[in-house]
């Protein structure tokens, strides 16, 4: 593991559930890593396959997608059809040459805000294990 | 004399917020007396209330919409003292005393926190509330407070006072909600259970709560010793508890069943029991979790008795008597399912408002009403009138709505016009970016000064400037000027939470004289200043969210708001009672209704019901008769409709002629039919007769000596997987009266599902009924010996008979719903009848608020009473007024801003090739191909911004008009740049 490497992760949330994780988990002062940036959508069911593409293309060395628990979803079954979209991502990229677990999907409930920090921090020590996203190196995307 | 028009809420149960939400969008002020000190103070319990773990607070809380719409004036730590005068005009005095953190003007800095020199354990003196998520509640430990006033000096809001004076007030008011909260069981009420006796028995309510945080996981059931027991017992206490001491409410049985499927899930290994009296999950979907427990391998035993004393420190010693013979069991977790008590402040409601109390101490409802009590103008909803969970509670709020406005005068509150926005498309590209110092407090946790003047650098930047703040009602119009002077036409505003101040937030760029499509909100403190401690790294990461969102204004266009007409006439198909109900409120409020009936005759299943509610229907029906607002077609049908909420255009078949209509809202009451046996002889013996039979056979001669019951025939099987809710009851009371005359009655079931305020269940036993229960699979036979009747009992025992009566359920007309959801686009559930999410769990549709109100939440399309489940004659009523009262709302207005306004979806025609995928993917039928241009179009009224469609798009031709492409993709490459 490089010691130096501070990874560049994405944290795809929803306006409902993910936003409100994130917020529980600022009012009660829970700390997380700094290079997690957060992306707020409506809905994870918005996002689409190219965007969460384009993220990795762009460099992102993990993304995480936080929607609402599976019934909460604030729009029928946003998070249902994102998290179908995810599997499919991980086989994208992972003929691409990533890891399949690059990109994770969590259900974060508004409260949980202590689940939003694990799962920040989780994530970030996993994407520290397995180095930065190999696609920086590449000259073909 | 003229009405008043202002109406005064007393408790804060969801049925009152929901009664208060639904007068001010009606256009009446609201005077909402909450007892606690801070908004959720009391009805913090609620959690207790709801079947699943997800706390939904956020969602059914409507406080800061009234605030933004500034219709209800809230007193805290408020007490009723005196009421007088008549319905229309009522006096009414109350003390009250301001919070001492004000939390309407608080920013929740925290400032006071860090400087409170008083440390209590891991908090301080003063703290945030540990379990409400979604607004941070200051709460002030008095114990620990010794009123040094820093935290009062700090306050850069002048929000927190230490001290505040109480003092007494006097309104005038044409009606009086009371709305007062349970009381939760206590020790003692629990003490059968050894509650609060060994750490390994909570609450289950206590669970839910302490899992807020992580969600419900190993942890949340983890002993003081740090182990995670195995072994587990889940009790519905009020089944079992003394009688009178707890009141079991509509959702117990499920919470159990669900308690039991996720402690299943977390810890797959364990062994999991449910103690339960039946399985009274009588609501819409409530059996499908009996199942779904039963699955996950869950035991359900129903038992005659329990009690739970503690072993040792670790395990629960149950004992408890199941078919006669007593058994025990030893368990290492416990939870209580506990239910409600009558409100302790019934005597005093009575004494200083006249309001009487029923037979088990919660306030008595006039019959065939929702929340009409003894007093006129005075109405009570909630669990201040018997055992509520929150589905029923949230009805009860928007039914008072259609009976309290017969007494109220013009309405008194409009709100303020939107400020005029300028068109900038003329103008140049300015971006501004304002950060939020939050009245100072940022200061000294980042360098704001150079922030500002990093971000000032930035090329696309023309303005950056520290700002005091943008959510109180000051710092807003400041905000608003400075955006003003500084001339730019693009906002970046670098704040804090979107969730609790977007409304806020949108109305500062809005009286900047900007439409708020060009603006962008970032959570500076909830993305960075809380949860990060490296200051380099933190203006680092808010430089970067600061960018991306430049980045994305840069992209932003601007759009009107959109607004259409709504038709002010409502279409009610079905005569039933709910279908009457609906059209003579709706009508008498004055607005046209058009009431179909496929039938000759009005009134529906009018042959189910008893003498009282034939005379109650009666006169209901020559009620509507001669309402000159409702046009009855008898013997019609739908033939077509198109359009969407607020705009249904179609026509109805009657009497073979086509008649066009254009109606508003569309009220789905086609009812439901009785199932009609195929087995038991029924049909072959005239010895075996339905409920119903015997209801109108009944005359007070005696019919047969001995009478046996077979209980669920048609219900809770694979064909009708749900409980039909009525037949327990029916049973019971036909029992009774069959009793009387002297016959013996013995009752087979599987579960007794009676509830309501009447114990008919507790009677019978005193009766002498007999109960007899049979497993799920093994029902009785019934059997001809020669010319003798005979019930086979599921142990082979046999019972000579004179008659057998059928519980026969209630069925949907399959059919029937199967071609009014295809004209209308509006699904079916599982079971044949109408869906609608929102009604089984309602706490789900408020959540849409800041989007979209929850009386647009089924686009205006409402099923009620058997459409929607299976109901009883007065919860067809409620479901009936719940509705009429939510189209109240809407038909009352002209002209109305599409719900989502702003924020639709909208097409790029020239790249959509029409292949129609985001029609199928939209969840609200909010999108269609326009057959002349073959290309996808969009709804306004009908669309909740959820985006699925632009995710599917291939051709990149739907967008969000705040979620356009060229926007997202610029600001992730600005995000990772
Ligand atoms: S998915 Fe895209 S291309 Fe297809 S109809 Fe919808 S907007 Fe048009
Ligand atoms: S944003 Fe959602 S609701 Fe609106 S049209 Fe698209 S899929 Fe339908
Ligand atoms: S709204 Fe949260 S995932 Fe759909």
């Amino acid at each position: 593991m490089n010691k130096n490497f501070t990874p560049k992760i994405i944290y795809f949330m929803c306006n409902w559930c993910g936003t409100g994780g994130a917020e529980s988990a600022s009012a009660h002062h829970l700390y997380y890593p700094e290079n997690v940036l957060p992306y707020r959508v409506n809905c994870t069911g918005s996002l689409s396959t190219v965007l969460i593409l384009r993220a990795f293309i762009d460099g992102a060395d993990g993304v995480i997608i936080s929607g609402c628990h599976p019934g909460d979803c604030h729009y029928e079954d946003g998070n249902f059809r994102e998290r179908k979209r995810v599997a499919t991502i991980k086989s994208i990229i992972e003929s691409l040459g990533l890891e399949e677990d690059r990109i994770w999907f969590r259900y974060v409930a508004h409260g949980e805000g202590k689940r939003f920090v694990d799962t920040t921090t989780e994530f970030n020590d996993y994407i520290k294990k397995i180095g930065p996203n190999p696609l920086k190196e590449r000259s073909d995307t | 004399m003229a009405k008043e028009s202002s109406v005064l809420i007393y408790g804060t149960n969801l049925g009152g917020y929901r009664a208060a939400y639904a007068l001010c969008k009606k256009g009446h002020k609201v005077i909402l007396l909450n007892r606690g000190s801070y908004v959720d103070d009391i009805r913090n319990q609620t959690l207790s209330q709801l079947p699943l773990d997800f706390c939904w607070m956020c969602g059914h809380f409507p406080q800061r919409l009234f605030k933004a719409l500034g219709c209800v004036q809230d007193f805290y730590n408020a007490e009723l003292l005196e009421v007088s005068g008549q319905a229309g005009d009522f006096t009414v005095k109350f003390k009250t005393k301001p919070q001492v953190v004000n939390n309407f003007i608080c920013t929740e800095c925290d400032e006071c926190i860090e400087v409170c020199p008083e440390v209590v354990g891991d908090r301080k003196a003063i703290y945030v509330h540990p379990e409400i998520g979604w607004e941070n509640i200051y709460l002030i430990d008095w114990e620990n407070c010794t009123k040094c006033g820093k935290c009062e000096e700090v306050c850069p809001t002048d929000a927190l006072k230490l001290e505040r004076s109480e003092e007494v007030q006097e309104v005038k008011v044409a009606a009086i909600i009371l709305a007062l909260e349970y009381n939760d069981p206590t020790i003692e009420d629990l003490k059968n259970f050894s509650f609060g006796k060994s750490p390994s028995i909570v609450k289950n309510s206590e669970i839910a709560r302490n899992s807020l945080l992580t969600n419900f996981v190993k942890d949340s059931v983890k002993l003081p010793s740090g182990k995670i027991p195995q072994n587990f017992a889940v009790v519905v206490t009020p089944h079992f508890n003394n009688h009178g001491t707890e009141y079991e409410s509509y959702n117990l049985s499920v919470s159990a069943a669900y308690r039991g499927v996720r402690l299943k899930e977390i810890l797959p290994e364990s062994d999991v029991t449910i103690f339960l009296k039946d399985y009274r999950g009588f609501g819409k979907r409530h059996y499908r979790w009996y199942k779904k427990a039963l699955d996950a391998g869950v035991h359900i035993e129903k038992v005659d008795d329990i009690k739970a004393s503690p072993k040792n420190k670790e395990e629960v010693n149950l004992q408890y008597e199941k078919d006669g013979k007593s058994h025990e069991k030893t368990v290492e977790y416990t939870i209580l399912i506990n239910g409600q008590k009558s409100p302790n402040l019934m005597k005093d409601m009575s004494e200083i408002c006249g309001v009487k109390a029923d037979e088990n101490g919660f306030c008595n409802i006039k019959p065939f009403s929702c929340s009409e009590t003894d007093v006129d103008g005075i109405f009570a909803v909630g669990e201040f009138t018997g055992p509520k969970g929150n589905p029923e509670a949230i009805w009860e709020g928007c039914a008072t709505l259609t009976e309290s406005l017969k007494y109220l005068g013009e309405t008194n509150f409009k709100p303020p016009a939107p400020p005029s926005l300028r068109n900038v498309d003329v103008e140049e590209k300015k971006i501004g970016v304002f950060i939020c110092s939050c009245f100072g407090t940022f200061n000294d946790k980042m360098d704001l000064n150079d922030l500002k003047e990093t971000v000032e650098a930035i090329p696309d930047v023309s303005h950056a400037e520290i700002i005091k703040g943008c959510c109180t009602p000051p710092s807003i119009k400041e905000t608003a000027e400075l955006i003003k002077k500084s001339g730019v036409n693009r906002v970046v505003l670098a704040v804090c939470t979107p969730i609790q101040k977007l409304l806020k937030f949108r109305k500062t760029v809005m009286m900047a004289g900007l439409n708020p499509l060009l603006s962008e909100f970032l959570r500076l403190r909830e993305d960075v200043i809380n949860v990060h401690k490296d200051k380099v790294k933190m203006l680092e990461k808010s430089l970067t969210l600061i960018k991306a969102a430049v980045a994305k204004t840069k992209k932003s266009v601007q759009n009107p708001t959109l607004k259409e007409s709504f038709t002010p006439h409502a279409l009610v198909i079905g005569a039933g009672l709910s279908g009457l109900t609906c059209a003579s409120e709706i009508a008498d409020n004055g607005f046209q209704v058009t009431l179909i009936e496929k039938n000759e005759n009005l009134g529906g299943n009018e042959k189910y019901f008893d003498k009282q509610q034939k005379e109650y229907l009666d006169k209901l029906i020559s009620k509507v008769k001669d309402n000159q607002n409702i046009k009855v077609y008898q013997k019609a049908e739908l033939k077509r409709m198109s359009g969407y909420a607020g705009n249904f255009y179609g026509a109805i078949l009657s009497e073979k002629k086509e008649i066009p209509i254009d109606v508003g809202v569309i009220v789905l009451a086609t009812g439901a039919k009785e199932h009609k046996p195929k087995e038991f002889l029924y049909g072959e013996d005239q010895r075996v007769i339905t409920q119903t039979e015997l209801q109108n056979n009944l005359n007070g001669k005696k019919i047969g000596n001995q009478v046996v019951m077979i209980q669920c025939v048609g219900s809770k099987n694979d064909e009708h997987p749900y409980c039909s809710r009525v037949c327990c009851n029916q049973a019971l009371k036909n029992a009774l009266s069959l009793k009387e005359t002297g016959s013996e009655v013995t009752i087979l079931y599987r579960d007794m599902t009676n509830y309501g305020k009447e114990n008919y269940y507790q009677k019978a036993l005193d009766s002498g009924v007999k109960f007899i229960r049979f497993e799920d699979n093994k029902y009785p036979e019934v059997k001809k010996n020669a010319d003798a009747l005979e019930v086979i009992k599921s142990d082979g025992e046999k019972i000579k008979v004179d008659l057998v009566v059928l519980s026969t359920g209630i069925e949907p007309d399959e059919e029937n719903n199967r071609n009014l959801s295809n004209l209308l686009g509006y699904p079916m559930d599982k079971d044949g009848f109408f869906d609608s999410d929102v009604n089984v769990y309602p706490y789900e549709e408020s959540i849409k608020r800041l989007f979209k109100p929850y009386e647009w939440a089924t686009n205006c399309i409402y099923p009620v009473g058997l459409a929607h489940s299976p109901r009883a004659f007065e919860e067809s009523i409620l479901t009936a007024r719940d509705i009429a009262g939510r189209a109240l709302i809407l038909l009352g207005k002209k002209m109305l801003p599409a719900p989502n306004a702003m924020y639709i979806a909208e097409v790029k025609d020239a790249l959509c090739m029409g292949c129609g995928i985001c029609v199928d993917v939209c969840a609200y039928s909010a999108r269609a191909i326009d057959i002349e241009k073959k290309i996808a179009v969009v709804h306004p009224f009908l669309c909740d911004s959820c985006g699925s469609c632009v995710s599917v798009c291939p051709n990149d031709a739907s967008y969000l008009r705040d979620f356009m492409s060229n926007q997202t993709i610029s600001t992730l490459d600005a995000l990772l740049a």
